[in-house]
Formats: C-alpha cells, sequence, structure tokens
C-alpha cells in the first residue's frame, strides 16, 4: 500500500481575532463543509489526525516574544504550531508520505522579534516546524516556497541569513499590496546569498504566467538546491476570487503547483475569499497531495478562458524570471564585498509596522561574518504601541551550525548587554545548546528554557 | 415491569426485571427465523407474569445485519447527483450508478440545474434493468434537497410503484458517500423491516401486552418499533450496543470501564468512559462500507473461544477463522478453549481431549500440553490487550476543531476490565492484570445484552443549522428546511427552536414529556462579513435527550428515575 497524505484540519471555529477580522471563526467554515461532505477524510489515501499543542519551548527556539512567548501567543496559535510539528513526525518517521496543516490563525508575517500581530501573525509556523525539525531530526537543508499573494517577509527575515535554507516567495508586486516587501533585489545575507528569491508578479498575472515561473524557476532551483525536506507556505489568496489580492489563479493551477512542487508538508497561510475559492482550493491541494485526480474540482463560476494576461506583464514576468535565474546560477561568483562590504559585521536596517496591532519598530540587525559558520544575529529593537513608553531590547540568536569562537563571542556580547541600562529585555536563542535565556531588567531576573523538555509549559528561573 | 429481548446468532436471551432487579431470565438456542426465537424467549420469560404487568418491551436483534450480511435484499439502483469535486469514478456502490448532472454548494445554493432528459434517461434505463427500487442522493442535498425532490417526483411520475428512498430524509451528516450507502441500505430493508414490524406487533397484541414496544438502535437509543418512523439501519449492530449497555446497567454510575464480549468467534470491545458509553466519532462501517449510521464505538477482534488453533512451522497460530465446536467438546481441532480447559480456567467439555487437542499442536515441537495452552492463552490475550490499547489511542487521537475541544483531551485508562459473554471467565483476569484494570464478572453477565435491551431509552438528537443571511434553517435528523421568520434571529432564537424540534421529535417517537431537560452537545456561532459589514449568521447547534439507561440494576431505590 503506497503512504497516505496527513492531514490535520483545526479551522478553529472558537477563535478570532475579532468578530469582523477576515481571520475569524467562519473563515474554514465552507472548506469544512466542502472536504467533508466530498468525504475527503474516508478516502484510503488520506489520514486525518488531532492537532497538538506546540510548547512554549518550540516557540522561543524561533523567536524573542516580547517579553515572553506567553504574552504573544494564545493557546490557538500553539495548536496551529503544534499540528504541524505532528506532521512534521509523521513524514519524518515515513508514517505519511506527505502532510498539509489546514490550520489557523496563520504565521508567515510574524519575524524573529515579536512584539505584536502584524498580517495577522503572531508566531511563524513554517520557521519553528524547520527549529523543530533540526532539532528533533537533524534535517538541515530545507526549501521554502512561499505561494502567498503576500510576500513571506517574516520567514524572509528568520532566514536571510542562513545558507541552509531556501526560501521563494511569489507574490503580488509589493508596490500594491501589504506587506510592501519582496523585491526581487532582496536576495539574503552575505552568508546566504541568493538562498532568498522573491518573484513579485504584476496584479492579474493568471495561471499561465504562475506555471511559468514554477516550471522556469521554482522546480529548476528546488531541484539544484537539493533539499531534504519542502515546504509549501500555502496561502490561498492568489485566487481570481481574493478580496485581497489581485491576481487570477485558480484552484486547478494551485493543485498543478502542488503536484510539480510535491513539498513533504504544506502549510495554510492567507486566503481571505473564505466561500469562493478556499473550498476548492484547499480541496484540490488536498487531492493533489494524495495523487487524486482533481481536474473535477472547480469553481462554480470559472471557464477556460476567463481570464486574459496582459503581453507587457507577461513579458516582464518572464525577464524577471531570466535575471533570478542567472543570479541563482552565478551565486558564487559574487565579489560579496562589493555588495555586502567587507567588515566583521554585516548590518540592516529595518522598521517594521503591525498593521493589526499598530506598532511601529525599529530595529538594528548585525550578523558575525564568519568563514566557519553563518554566524550568530543581534537584533537592537526598540518598539512603540500607542501611548505608553517604548519598549527596547537586545537579543542574540546562535545558529545550530555554530563554531566555537562564534559561540563563546555571542555570550560575551549577552552579558555585556544584561549591563546596558538602555534594554528593559535581553534574550540569547542558542540554538546550539538549545537553551533560551531572557534577563528581565526591572527584575535583574533571568528566566530560562532547557533542554528537551516535552511540553515545557513554562520558564524556569535560574 | 420491563422486558428485554437480544436475539443473537447462536442464542437468544431474555430478561424481566422489575423494580431495578432481574425477575427472571431465559436463554433459548436462536433459530433460523428470529421472529420464532423472539417470541420462544418472550413467551418463556412471561411464563408466571401477566400481559398487563409488562410496561414495555425492548428488542435487539440481527434482523437488518443479517440481511446486509446475506445480502438478502433486491437490488437498488442509484441515480447521484454529484456535481463537481471528487472524480466521479470513485462513486463505485457495486450496483447500477446513473449520475446526473446539477449541483448545489455548502449553502444550499444551486449552482447547476438538473438536465430533465438525463433523469428520464436514468429512470429508463433502470426500469430496462428490471430495478424496482431507487436510492437518490445529492452533494449537498442536506443544505437543499430540491434536486432530490424533483428527481424523486419524476420517478413517481414514472413509475409509480417504485420504491424510493431519498438521501437528506436518510443521512442528514455532510458526506455525500456515505450518505449514499446509507440511503441505499435504507432502500434495500425498509420492506423486510416493516414485515417484521407487522408480525411482532401481530404476535404482541395476540398475547395482550399493550405497553411499547421498541427497538435498540447502534447508538444505544431506542426508537418505537414502528414501520413508519425511523431507519431501519439504525438498528444494525444493536448486539453490542446491547452488551455495553448491560455492562453500564450492572456496574456503579461513573465507572471507566473497557467492556470485553468475548464470543465463539470474535470478541468485541466497548468502551465506557466515566459511565457513558463512547460514541464512534464517525458513522458505522457497514460491510466495508461506511455509512452515516451513529453506533457507539465497538472494536470487533477476529479471535474466540472456539477459534482454530494451527501449528504453522514452530508457531502456534491462533487463525481468525471457527471450523467446528471445540476439541474437548467434539469439534475437528484445537482451540483456545481446549487451551483454558488444560489450565483449569473453564470447566466446560472433556478434560482429556483438551490435553489430547494441546499434544496435537505440542508433540512435533517438543513441548507440553500446559506449555502450549499456555501459550495459546498468551497469544489470544496479547491480541485483545492490544486492541484496547488502540482503542483508547484512537479515541485520545481523535480530530478536534475547535480550541476548547483541543485543551479538554485527556488520557483516561479503564478501572475496570468487564468480561460478559460465554468465552469471557477464562480470560478475563489476565486481560484485566495487563491492561491495569479491576477483573469484573458482573451477575448476570451470560444476559448481558438483554439487559442492556430493557435499560435502554430513547435519545434523540436535533441538528439545526441556520443560514440568517439566506433566511433558511435546516434540521439535519429531519431532513427538514424551512424559512426563518424573525428577521432578527439571535442565538438565543436558535436554540429555542431546536429545542421546539427535539420537542416535535419527541412527539413523533411518542415520548411526549421526556424532553424537559435537553443538552446542548455544541454550539456554534459564525458571524458573515462580506466587504466588511456584518451580513448575517450562521448558527450551528445541536441538541438532545440526555443520554444514560433506565437505571443501574439493584439500585438503592430500584428505577425511581424511570
Amino acid at each position: 500500500m503506497h503512504k497516505k497524505t496527513g492531514l490535520i484540519f483545526f479551522p478553529a471555529f472558537d477563535w478570532a481575532i475579532s468578530p469582523t477580522h477576515p481571520e475569524r471563526e467562519e473563515r474554514l467554515l465552507y472548506t469544512r463543509d466542502q472536504i467533508f461532505e466530498e468525504g475527503v477524510m474516508d478516502l484510503p489515501q488520506i489520514h486525518e489526525y488531532a492537532p497538538r499543542l506546540a510548547s512554549i519551548y518550540d516557540i522561543s527556539r524561533t523567536h524573542f516574544c516580547v517579553p515572553q512567548v506567553q504574552n504573544q501567543v494564545t493557546e490557538a496559535h500553539l495548536i496551529a504550531s503544534g499540528s504541524i510539528l505532528q506532521l512534521a513526525d509523521s513524514v519524518v518517521s515515513g508514517e505519511i508520505k506527505n502532510g498539509f496543516a489546514i490550520v489557523r490563525p496563520p504565521g508567515h508575517h510574524a519575524m524573529r522579534v515579536v512584539h505584536g500581530n502584524r498580517g495577522f501573525c503572531n508566531i511563524n509556523n513554517e520557521a519553528i516546524l524547520v527549529d523543530y525539525l533540526r532539532r528533533r531530526h537533524g534535517i538541515r537543508k530545507i526549501a521554502i516556497v512561499d505561494s502567498d499573494v503576500h510576500h513571506g517577509d517574516g520567514t524572509q527575515d528568520i532566514f536571510y541569513h542562513d545558507p541552509d535554507v531556501l526560501f521563494i516567495s511569489f507574490h503580488q508586486d509589493g508596490r500594491t499590496i501589504y506587506p510592501g516587501s519582496g523585491f526581487s533585489d532582496e536576495l539574503g545575507g552575505p552568508g546566504a546569498y541568493a538562498r532568498t528569491l522573491n518573484v513579485p508578479l504584476p496584479p492579474g498575472i493568471a495561471d499561465e504566467t504562475f506555471m511559468y515561473v514554477v516550471d522556469n524557476l521554482v522546480l529548476p532551483v528546488v531541484n539544484e538546491f537539493q533539499p531534504e525536506l519542502v515546504i509549501n507556505s500555502a496561502g490561498q489568496d492568489n485566487h481570481y476570487s481574493d478580496p485581497l489580492g489581485s491576481m487570477r489563479f485558480t484552484a486547478e493551477a494551485y493543485a498543478d503547483f502542488t503536484q510539480k512542487l510535491k513539498p513533504n508538508l504544506a502549510v495554510l497561510e492567507g486566503g481571505y475569499a473564505i466561500e469562493t475559492a478556499l473550498p476548492y482550493v484547499n480541496l484540490a491541494i488536498i487531492l493533489a497531495l494524495a495523487g487524486i485526480d482533481y481536474s473535477n474540482v472547480r469553481e462554480p463560476d470559472y471557464y477556460p478562458g476567463k481570464f486574459k494576461e496582459s503581453p507587457e506583464k507577461v513579458a516582464q514576468v518572464h525577464r524577471m524570471v531570466e535575471e533570478l535565474l542567472k543570479t541563482w546560477n552565478t551565486r558564487d561568483q559574487v565579489d560579496f564585498s562589493q555588495i555586502f562590504g567587507s567588515g566583521k559585521y554585516y548590518q540592516r536596517k529595518k522598521f517594521i509596522f503591525y498593521d493589526t496591532d499598530y506598532i511601529n519598530e525599529q530595529q538594528l540587525e548585525q550578523v558575525r561574518r564568519c568563514n566557519e559558520c553563518p554566524g550568530y544575529i543581534t537584533i537592537a529593537s526598540r518598539a512603540r504601541r500607542g501611548n505608553p513608553a517604548p519598549v527596547s531590547i537586545f537579543a542574540i540568536t546562535i545558529p545550530l551550525q555554530a563554531c566555537q569562537a562564534c559561540h563563546s563571542e555571542a555570550y560575551d556580547i549577552y552579558d555585556q548587554a544584561k549591563k546596558k541600562p538602555e534594554y528593559d529585555y535581553v534574550y540569547m536563542q542558542d540554538k546550539y545548546t538549545d537553551k533560551y535565556r531572557t534577563y528581565v531588567k526591572s527584575k535583574g531576573q533571568e528566566l530560562v528554557t532547557k533542554g528537551l523538555v516535552e511540553n515545557a509549559k513554562n520558564y524556569s528561573i535560574e | 415491569m420491563y422486558i428485554g429481548i437480544d436475539v443473537g446468532g447462536t442464542s437468544t436471551n431474555a430478561v424481566l426485571l422489575d423494580n431495578g432487579l432481574v425477575r427472571d431470565s431465559v436463554t433459548v438456542p436462536s433459530s433460523a427465523d428470529i421472529i420464532t426465537s423472539l417470541l420462544e424467549a418472550l413467551d418463556k420469560i412471561m411464563t408466571n407474569v401477566t400481559a398487563e404487568s409488562i410496561e414495555r418491551v425492548v428488542l435487539s436483534t440481527t434482523l437488518i445485519t443479517n440481511l446486509i450480511a446475506e445480502k438478502k435484499y433486491t437490488p437498488v439502483g442509484l441515480i447521484l447527483i454529484p456535481g463537481p469535486g471528487l472524480s466521479h469514478e470513485y462513486y463505485q456502490f457495486h450496483t447500477d450508478t446513473l449520475i446526473i448532472s446539477g449541483a448545489i454548494d455548502y449553502r444550499g445554493r444551486e449552482i447547476m440545474p438538473l438536465n430533465d432528459d438525463e433523469i428520464e434517461k436514468a429512470i429508463n434505463i433502470l426500469s430496462t434493468k428490471g430495478y424496482k427500487k431507487v436510492a437518490v442522493v445529492g452533494k449537498f442535498s442536506v443544505r437543499n434537497n430540491k434536486h432530490e425532490q424533483e428527481i424523486v417526483s419524476k420517478v413517481k411520475c414514472l413509475q409509480p410503484d417504485w420504491h424510493v428512498e431519498i438521501g437528506h430524509q436518510v443521512a442528514g451528516q455532510l458526506n455525500f458517500p456515505r450518505r449514499v450507502v446509507s440511503t441505499m441500505l435504507a432502500c434495500a430493508t425498509r420492506d423486510k423491516y416493516s414485515f417484521f414490524v407487522e408480525s411482532v406487533q401481530a404476535a404482541l397484541t395476540m398475547r395482550g401486552i399493550e405497553g411499547p414496544v421498541l427497538i435498540l438502535k447502534a447508538d444505544g437509543g431506542t426508537m418505537l418499533l414502528n414501520k413508519v418512523t425511523g431507519v431501519p439501519i439504525e438498528t444494525i449492530f444493536s448486539g453490542p450496543a446491547a452488551s455495553t449497555l448491560g455492562v453500564q446497567a450492572l456496574i456503579p454510575p461513573g465507572e471507566t470501564a473497557v467492556v470485553v464480549d468475548i464470543g465463539g468467534t470474535t470478541t468485541d470491545l466497548a468502551l465506557i468512559l466515566s459511565g457513558q458509553p463512547l460514541l464512534s466519532s464517525k458513522g458505522a462501517p457497514v460491510y466495508e462500507q461506511l455509512t452515516q449510521v451513529r453506533a457507539l464505538a465497538v472494536k470487533s477482534v477476529a479471535v474466540g473461544g472456539d477459534s482454530l488453533v494451527e501449528r504453522v512451522g514452530q508457531e502456534i497460530l491462533v487463525c481468525p477463522k471457527r471450523l467446528g465446536p471445540p476439541f474437548c467438546m467434539g469439534g475437528p481441532m484445537p482451540t483456545p478453549t481446549d487451551a483454558l480447559r488444560v489450565l483449569g480456567l473453564t470447566g466446560v467439555g472433556n478434560a482429556k481431549q483438551a490435553v489430547e487437542a494441546m499434544e496435537i499442536l505440542g508433540q512435533p515441537l517438543g513441548i507440553s500440553h500446559s506449555e502450549v495452552a499456555q501459550r495459546i492463552i498468551n497469544s489470544v490475550i496479547n491480541v485483545i490487550v492490544q486492541e484496547i490499547e488502540n482503542m483508547f489511542t484512537q479515541w485520545e487521537q481523535e480530530p478536534a476543531y475547535r480550541v476548547w475541544e483541543v485543551l479538554q483531551k485527556r488520557k483516561e485508562r479503564p478501572n475496570m476490565v468487564v468480561g460478559v459473554g460465554g468465552g469471557a471467565a477464562g480470560f478475563i483476569t489476565q486481560i484485566a492484570a495487563k491492561v491495569g484494570g479491576s477483573p469484573v464478572i458482573p451477575p448476570y453477565a451470560p444476559v448481558a445484552n438483554a439487559i442492556g435491551a430493557a435499560v435502554a431509552i430513547p435519545t434523540l438528537q436535533v441538528n439545526l443549522r441556520a443560514d440568517t443571511e439566506r433566511g433558511y434553517y435546516t434540521i439535519e435528523q429531519e431532513g427538514y428546511q424551512g424559512k426563518i421568520e424573525k428577521t432578527r434571529f439571535t442565538e438565543e432564537d436558535a436554540l429555542l427552536l431546536a429545542d421546539e424540534w427535539l420537542k416535535k421529535r419527541a412527539e413523533k417517537y411518542g415520548l411526549g414529556n421526556t424532553v424537559s431537560n435537553s443538552e446542548i452537545n455544541h454550539r456554534d456561532v459564525f458571524n458573515m462579513v462580506r466587504n466588511w459589514t456584518t451580513t448575517g449568521r450562521i448558527y450551528d447547534i445541536s441538541v438532545q435527550t440526555p443520554r444514560g439507561i433506565i437505571g443501574h440494576i439493584g439500585a438503592k431505590d430500584g428505577f425511581s428515575n424511570a
């Protein structure tokens, strides 16, 4: 018997950001109706799993939540995130061939530092998954393809300096849609150049050009990268009926894309055409993952030839694909000192706006350039939410692949930062030893999550 | 006084309950004809009581189970309206299936009209092939039954004498393929069920029994024996439900127990969690086909006291089949019962022959008869214990779609392992030791199923789905769809409406006043927001009469709450 496709369906029928917010109880109601009425869960090719909770510890491995994880996540977040980890365990153990987490709330706009909710996201489910796969299952090289209409800026932010994560996002041009980023010159830091690829698509692009990007850029690059695992951030708002996006993709094209990419794990992200797109797109993706004929899945108002693409826009996309492919192919022949300078650190200044929670954040991110490892990263961040005084934090993250020199250097910096008066909280995220610390200035206290504690509910005080 | 009768495959049990005590019980061998067995048991149990003193009779029979297992029904043709979605090649139901174009969506909107010519053609094809029974089922017909109704009136017009069964009236939950199977089986069994009902009613009237007569369903609830109301396939697998309810009545309230019913060839397992039998999260599978029949979660394991035991190479295997009675009772081959006899765990059969049976297996391997016996018992116990463990994990692993459901998930293990059925006695102590509960063989264990029937009470559910934007609501169990009259239809209104329907259903089922205290199973409220304004609400509300049994056997005050 062929292996099954694992599904976790967690519509969170009792959770919403607010009663009328797009992220509300109703979002997956019609998807539920469609997949239940089709009897999808009974198909011999499908296995439905129960959701589970991610631990606070799983979140600390990826994020700096300010002030703490408990302040940024609700139980719904932990369930969405945990469901994905459940499917990952089952894929890695060989129980299932692939998995699809149709869960909410979504996560791909959540960056490494979390002051609040942005783009409907608090924590980044795919990033938590990557860190978990590395720590738990020793999987290192991972490709993430983001098919949401919005740029996956959170995922990009987290893996910008990680040479072992290939991140490809195709989305509507950031000049016309939230979050206003994801241009083709955002290519990753000096240690991970061209491991981030962005394909901003002009509004109105339809299936044909979508497939062109997939066939000519996404698939060849992913294949050459040779990841151990492929993740799809399966946002569905490129659909022609989406109220937030202006693209023209169909459910069938989403399924074609899935069939071609063959992701090991697909994770629902955005998609707010809750009646006209989601029931059909989700069904089509499930069937494609399970290797079942999806040709009879179609939107009631769709007919072939419904959308015509503008030849200029198509030509523009073709040129961009060619450029990006060239960048990818010559990624190792680039003179990095020309692009990134040649200092000990490479630094970026970022202004991050949290649309949902109305927070303005300023960040200075510095990555230690090291020939032995990807280098540690430090982030000084200051965020203001309404009237109260802004919060200042300093955070250090040590990658799993860190060399000894970087590891001890990072701890020196951590100790120095704890003494600096300007930071309210100082964080140390040591992925090398899997230990995560928060220093609370006002209490002079250090909170630590340590060891492989299953479902660690709280921090302990050391 | 209450009478419970369980007509099983090999024997028919009846009990007479009097004020919470078992006043009498009888067992007769089952004959080929269910009604004969039933009346024989009934007459025996009534020898010392008058017909007037019988307040009610509850039956549990294998009628529908047998009809379907043996395919003793005339074939049913299918007319399906699946519309877009899963490829139509997936709809294989082993009968002539005609697919008609047309589609309804998840909110009950027509997205593709029916085609009259196609319908006529389909009816003609079925007629040419000799069908006189037809099931009509549409995808999303539970949200809007217009298409199903239109096809049915066409069939009635062209073939007035056909028996037609309609999807939305048989199976109201979402799941089109299961609805097809349920409707097909309902269609197949309806006439034979009606005949059974008439015969039983006539026989009871003749005996002067005037109290209500009910029949047990797969979910442990009852329905009035009446040929018009109810769906006959809901009475399938009432046997395991009867045993489980029997155990529920025989152990103290609130216990968590596993019910182990070891028969000749199969062992049925069921769970009682904190005093309440566990319902299967999905509908019952009926011979490999999935239906929407609400049933208790019962796991049938293909091992029993009469299972064939064979030596294969160096291994001694318990096989999932029966060649006859145990060797010690004159059967052809060794069985687990022989092993029990050798170890002194049962008194049935001839001890010498049991030893002989073990030697047949052990001699080629050079092991003693008692070691062979121990090995056999161990392997039977291991299979059963593994399945018990699986049932608990499966229950823990059931999907959850709401945050609170995920958070309230618990881990539970049984305090009691309760053995019923003929083969239980020899095995139950060892099973309990492995599972970590105390072994219990309750008094009246051999007739637990008849007790279960006697104490069963009707359970009624109403699932209401109201869509205020479209202005209509549906009642899942009734296949009803109606208009929402109020302009501002609130959650309170939806709850009241659901309660009203529960009362209506209770009256229809002859239960009148029993629904004074309804329980809310779940209530979901969905704000519908279109273009940033709230345009309506969808209410998904499920209410039911309390589940349970009339009372516990031997309870201090008898069946005071009955």
